[in-house]
């Protein structure tokens, strides 16, 4: 029974996030022993991979840290054909455009880089950008 | 003092003070860099800045672990773009594990066989020559050179109004000391034939694109009358240590003094070409205006009046490392503000620090000189008189006379930022 107080009083102690135990009167001591939650493997420590004598210097693979895209009609189109070449942190990387930069990216990305987006497709992908990564309506 | 007082100032609260601070002084248009350390740890930064210019040093991206790196700033992931964070500019050379990365296609080495890679010299060169790394570091001298490297975009989220592109803070620079072989002693061996202009360059970087779209290969050219290609190395060594995997393993060029657009990465094949490459890469992107600092509007570009050039020289730039801004300073304390200046057209020759946002300046004292491409470190040691917010800014200068400007700069790709950096400090009492 004891042991369930203490162990109540330290979930209380951690989620006041106050030093209710230690109100010390130190000179100047304005706070101390506050905690915060963190999360915990959010930058995992990568282990080296294990090396062998073949003549092949190898790093392993790269890994996708991809955000989710913003919900709505035309998602699941721009992930099918934007990942194909890069992953889709493209778009959310970007400050909020106006309306017709997106409308010039996704040309350039058909015209310059020859993506192969059909008429209908293009369409959707430009209003599906315009519609949750310009300065009006950026959320996310 | 009560518990209640003291309430935990946020970074958002922050930015709102400082926001509203520089606009009661009618500073707004400063871009003050905001701390990235010291942080609540729960508390994250935004996901994306804008349509303001990004107020932060670096880039907002969270911090992400890949090979060979210690945890870098998330631009993007396939191909993979990683900013070095502020910090790792305290010293004059950057730590391979901490070298930023940026990459344009998507198929990027993850391994690479030496026993079957060739360093192919070829094109319009008397004999074809196909190296292996051991024929580079045999048969040819070595050399080394302390260069910076900076992307082209470095600070593009600097911009107003924001341009599409990778959202570079400052980080997207660094400097290391290179050793390899001289790119003439490679097309000396080869025997460049009479009427050669140009040299290619292209790496193992290949894209999903169709073969021969630009999306396919990454491809740049030198002139072989620029004067850089005297300086131009073939690079297997970077820092002492063989090239991090991301950074161009197993040989990358070095083009002193220029962008690194021009340091191919897994670098493979050197083609020597008799007619100017007019490929994508060339003529179509990595272009700059032809105008004074490449300074546009987006309304000349969109009515057509700016002719645009291939990038080329790095303006002369210098930063502020620390203090950063994370934490408040006391009173007369002699503090080290530290920092780094570079510039690819000459030795930089001075650096110039003011604490009243530029309306004085006081010479620091420079670090030691490690060559003319190489970052030069600089201190001054700052003792605040008076409590309040500050202003801190640096200035450079570089042999040619070239002085960094306090205006900033627009092109539609954004390039070639070099305006004087600022940073906000605060002062309080200490007794």
């Amino acid at each position: 029974m004891k042991k369930i107080i203490y162990i109540l009083i330290g979930f209380l102690v951690i989620a006041l996030n106050k030093p209710v135990l230690a109100k010390t009167g130190l000179p100047g001591l304005v706070r101390s022993g506050q905690y915060s939650k963190g999360t915990l493997h959010s930058i995992i420590q990568p282990d080296s991979i294990q090396q062998s004598l073949d003549s092949i210097y190898n790093v392993g693979t790269y890994p996708l840290y991809t955000p989710d895209l913003a919900s709505g009609e035309g998602r699941e189109i721009i992930q099918g054909y934007c990942n194909l070449c890069h992953s889709v942190t493209y778009i959310t990387m970007q400050p909020p455009l106006p309306a017709a930069t997106w409308e010039d990216a996704v040309y350039k990305m058909i015209n310059t880089y020859s993506a192969l987006i059909p008429e209908d497709e293009t369409k959707q992908i430009i209003a599906y950008l315009q519609a949750h990564y310009t300065p009006e309506t950026r959320r996310q | 003092m009560s518990e209640e007082k003291v309430k935990v100032v946020s970074r958002r609260f922050l930015i709102k003070m400082i926001g509203g601070g520089a606009a009661l002084l009618g500073l707004s248009k400063l871009p003050l860099a905001l701390a990235q350390v010291s942080g609540q740890a729960i508390q994250q930064m935004p996901g994306f800045t804008g349509p303001d210019a990004n107020p932060y040093w670096g880039a907002v991206g969270p911090f992400v672990v890949y090979p060979q790196k210690l945890p870098l700033i998330q631009i993007t992931d396939r191909p993979v773009q990683l900013e070095t964070p502020r910090h790792y500019f305290l010293t004059p050379f950057t730590p391979n594990a901490a070298f930023y990365v940026r990459w344009h296609l998507e198929g990027i080495p993850n391994a690479v066989n030496l026993s079957e890679w060739r360093l192919f010299v070829e094109g319009y060169v008397e004999k074809s020559m196909a190296l292996t790394m051991s024929d580079l570091m045999k048969r040819f001298k070595s050399v080394s050179i302390a260069a910076v490297n900076q992307c082209s975009g470095n600070s593009r989220s600097r911009f107003q109004p924001r341009v599409p592109g990778a959202q570079w803070g400052n980080g997207a620079m660094g400097n290391a000391l290179f050793t390899g072989v001289r790119l003439t002693d490679l097309l000396d061996a080869a025997g460049v034939k009479t009427g050669s202009v140009q040299v290619q360059f292209e790496g193992l970087e290949k894209g999903r694109g169709l073969k021969d779209s630009v999306s396919y290969r990454y491809l740049k050219s030198l002139s072989l009358n620029d004067p850089v290609i005297n300086e131009t190395i073939v690079a297997y060594e970077m820092n002492g240590e063989p090239l991090p995997m991301l950074n161009g393993f197993p040989v990358r060029l070095v083009v002193p003094g220029k962008f690194s657009t021009y340091w191919t990465k897994a670098l493979t094949w050197i083609r020597v070409l008799d007619k100017p490459d007019t490929n994508f890469w060339m003529t179509k992107t990595y272009c700059v205006p032809d105008t004074p600092r490449g300074n546009t509007t987006p309304k000349d570009v969109k009515e057509g009046r700016v002719k645009m050039v291939p990038v080329g020289t790095m303006p002369i730039r210098s930063f502020i490392i620390t203090p950063d801004g994370s934490g408040k300073i006391p009173l007369e304390m002699p503090i080290r503000v530290q920092g780094i200046a570079f510039s690819g057209s000459g030795r930089v020759v001075n650096v110039d620090f003011s604490d009243d946002d530029g309306a004085t300046w006081s010479k620091a004292k420079l670090g030691e000189d490690y060559g003319r491409y190489s970052f030069r470190t600089w201190e001054s040691i700052w003792i605040p008189k008076r409590t309040g917010n500050y202003v801190l800014a640096v200035r450079a200068t570089d042999e040619k006379g070239n002085v960094q400007p306090d205006e900033g700069v627009w092109n539609p790709k954004g390039y070639l930022w070099n305006k004087i950096e600022r940073q906000e400090v605060m002062v309080d009492v200490a007794q």
